[in-house]
């Protein structure tokens, strides 16, 4: 059990050593700063009507601007610490140190640290959007958690895709052009039907969105509506996620180095 | 010392390409053993088959009498310290902070760098980042990281590709050291043969995936013993009659050989050809390099 334990603590140890001065945090805080500034600017001069449903704007707005944020990102962080094994040639050195299975857990659950900053940190921007702006409506609390959980679940397989492509491509350009392919795609599909849009995997966030939206183009009012919360396909992502990432993880751990 | 690294009909295919046919590599304890073999001949696969980086089609990996498997790899593979191919390194981290994160995956006291830096020279350049080094460094980085945790098996895969002459001298003058300072046995592959010569105590040769020579260096060296060329009036009357005498003589590419150089053999032939009024035309002297055997060996020529 102690040996174990060492072994892990070890793995995750060495991870942390190995991004010294790559200052990785600096991604999703400047992912941050940019959704902060997207939502924040676009509601700087809103009437008392909007104020009073600010919340809901905002809770419908960020699920649409992660579809464009969030692949670029995991890619930038899954790119930024799978790198350095690629150029560095360290893979061969690694494999006859640890295990496979635990390199390419831990490097993922690294890469899920900096994820959090993002997700949870996004969480937070809602109600300090809210001060600044003024918002007279009643901060929904459950559906922030909720939009977070989400995010962070879409993120994840997300993360699963880019880890994987990382790990697996001696030239970065591959994984990062998918996340920015994906940005796209995920934009797209808010055009596609229904259907069709659940085959795009960037295109979840809006998927679990808490908040639809009326346009009334005569008025030009827009209008805000609840959206049940769509359990199954949460629970399908969920059970999808995991046996996309049990088939990445399989693919690098049978890949002779 | 026993034999520390065996493989038993080892043999590892690509698709159709067999890379490595049926090795039966026997490494002996406490020696440097050369493995030595053109570009392409299967040296590298064999070391990452060893080590457990490439799955072998068939045959087995021993160990330090334990049969290397996917279950016990990691634990055996604690006795061994490795370098294959290119050098592994960060590049945004120093030596020394390279160096603490093998530290840390081997589980050994960071007090070990210190140690390890002294033996590869490289006090001097440890707080400098990897990115900045030369390859000979990066290389010396790279065995430094090996030696870490005092293995008592040193596998190093081509350790002085890419170094200049001073780097490669330098490279193997450490190598020569490592058994006698630390007790450790030393699998090293080159395709150079003079390299091996100068570090070597064992020596197998691989050609197009099978071994076709394994022994003591200086068994090798004595398939390189001289033999005299002789030209005469009939080489073919003076074959039958230096042989009827006993002497060791060949006839290759219709050319006479006496199978000795020493003195009384060679005034013995004389005397036996001019009693058989045969003439002398020509003695020459041939020593079968090294390279020759090799070649001889593999079919193949070799980078010098």
């Amino acid at each position: 059990m102690s040996k174990i334990k060492s072994g892990i603590s070890s793995s995750f140890t060495a991870e942390q050593q190995k991004q010294r001065r790559r200052r990785i945090w600096i991604v999703p805080l400047g992912f941050l700063v940019i959704l902060f500034l997207w939502a924040f600017i676009g509601k700087r001069s809103l009437s008392a009507e909007d104020l009073a449903r600010g919340y809901s704007y905002t809770l419908y707005q960020f699920p649409l601007l992660n579809v464009v944020l969030v692949p670029v990102m995991t890619a930038v962080i899954a790119s930024r610490l799978c790198d350095m094994e690629i150029k560095g040639n360290t893979l061969k050195l690694l494999c006859t140190l640890q295990k496979r299975s635990s390199f390419y857990d831990w490097k993922f659950i690294h890469e899920l640290k900096y994820l959090l900053i993002f997700t949870i940190g996004e969480g937070i921007l809602v109600p300090l959007i809210g001060m600044f702006c003024h918002f007279t409506q009643k901060l929904p609390l459950p559906l922030v958690f909720l939009h977070v959980g989400t995010t962070t679940l879409v993120s994840l397989v997300l993360l699963t895709l880019q880890h994987f492509l990382s790990l697996m491509s001696s030239n970065q350009i591959l994984p990062l052009l998918v996340g920015l392919i994906g940005s796209f795609l995920g934009l797209f599909s808010m055009f596609f039907p229904p259907r069709a849009a659940r085959f795009i995997l960037w295109g979840y966030f809006s998927a679990f969105s808490p908040y639809g939206m009326d346009y009334d183009s005569q008025t030009r009012v827009m209008s805000f509506y609840r959206i049940p919360f769509p359990t199954e396909t949460f629970v399908l992502f969920i059970l999808f996620g995991l046996l996309f990432f049990v088939v990445c993880r399989t693919v690098f751990v049978k890949k002779e180095v | 010392m026993g034999i520390v690294i065996e493989t038993s009909s080892l043999t590892k295919q690509y698709g159709k390409k067999q890379v490595v046919k049926d090795l039966d590599l026997k490494v002996p304890g406490g020696s440097i053993y050369g493995f030595l073999g053109p570009n392409g001949a299967g040296k590298s696969t064999t070391m990452k088959m060893i080590l457990g980086l490439a799955k072998p089609t068939s045959g087995t990996v021993t160990v330090l009498g334990k049969t290397v498997n996917s279950r016990n790899r990691l634990s055996i593979l604690k006795d061994t310290g490795s370098l294959i191919e290119s050098p592994s390194y960060y590049g945004h981290l120093s030596g020394r902070e390279n160096l603490q994160v093998i530290c840390t995956l081997k589980q050994v006291p960071e007090s070990a760098i210190d140690e390890v830096l002294q033996t590869v020279r490289m006090e001097k350049q440890q707080n400098k980042k990897v990115g900045q080094y030369s390859l000979g460094m990066k290389q010396r980085l790279g065995l430094a990281a090996a030696l870490l945790g005092h293995p008592r098996i040193l596998l190093l895969d081509e350790p002085t590709n890419g170094l200049d002459p001073a780097g490669i001298q330098e490279m193997r003058e450490l190598i020569c050291t490592l058994p006698s300072r630390y007790g450790m046995t030393v699998l090293v592959s080159s395709h150079l043969l003079s390299e091996i010569d100068q570090m070597a105590t064992y020596v197998g040769i691989i050609s197009k995936g099978s071994l076709v020579f394994q022994d003591k260096l200086a068994s090798l060296h004595e398939h390189s013993k001289a033999r005299m060329k002789l030209r005469t009036t009939d080489d073919r009357q003076s074959f039958l009659s230096l042989k009827h005498s006993g002497l060791p003589v060949e006839i290759e590419k219709e050319n006479l050989y006496l199978l000795s150089d020493r003195d009384e053999d060679i005034l013995h032939a004389g005397t036996i050809l001019s009693e058989n009024k045969l003439g002398i035309l020509r003695l020459e002297e041939q020593q079968k390099s090294l390279e020759d055997i090799f070649l001889n060996l593999t079919g193949r020529s070799i980078s010098l």
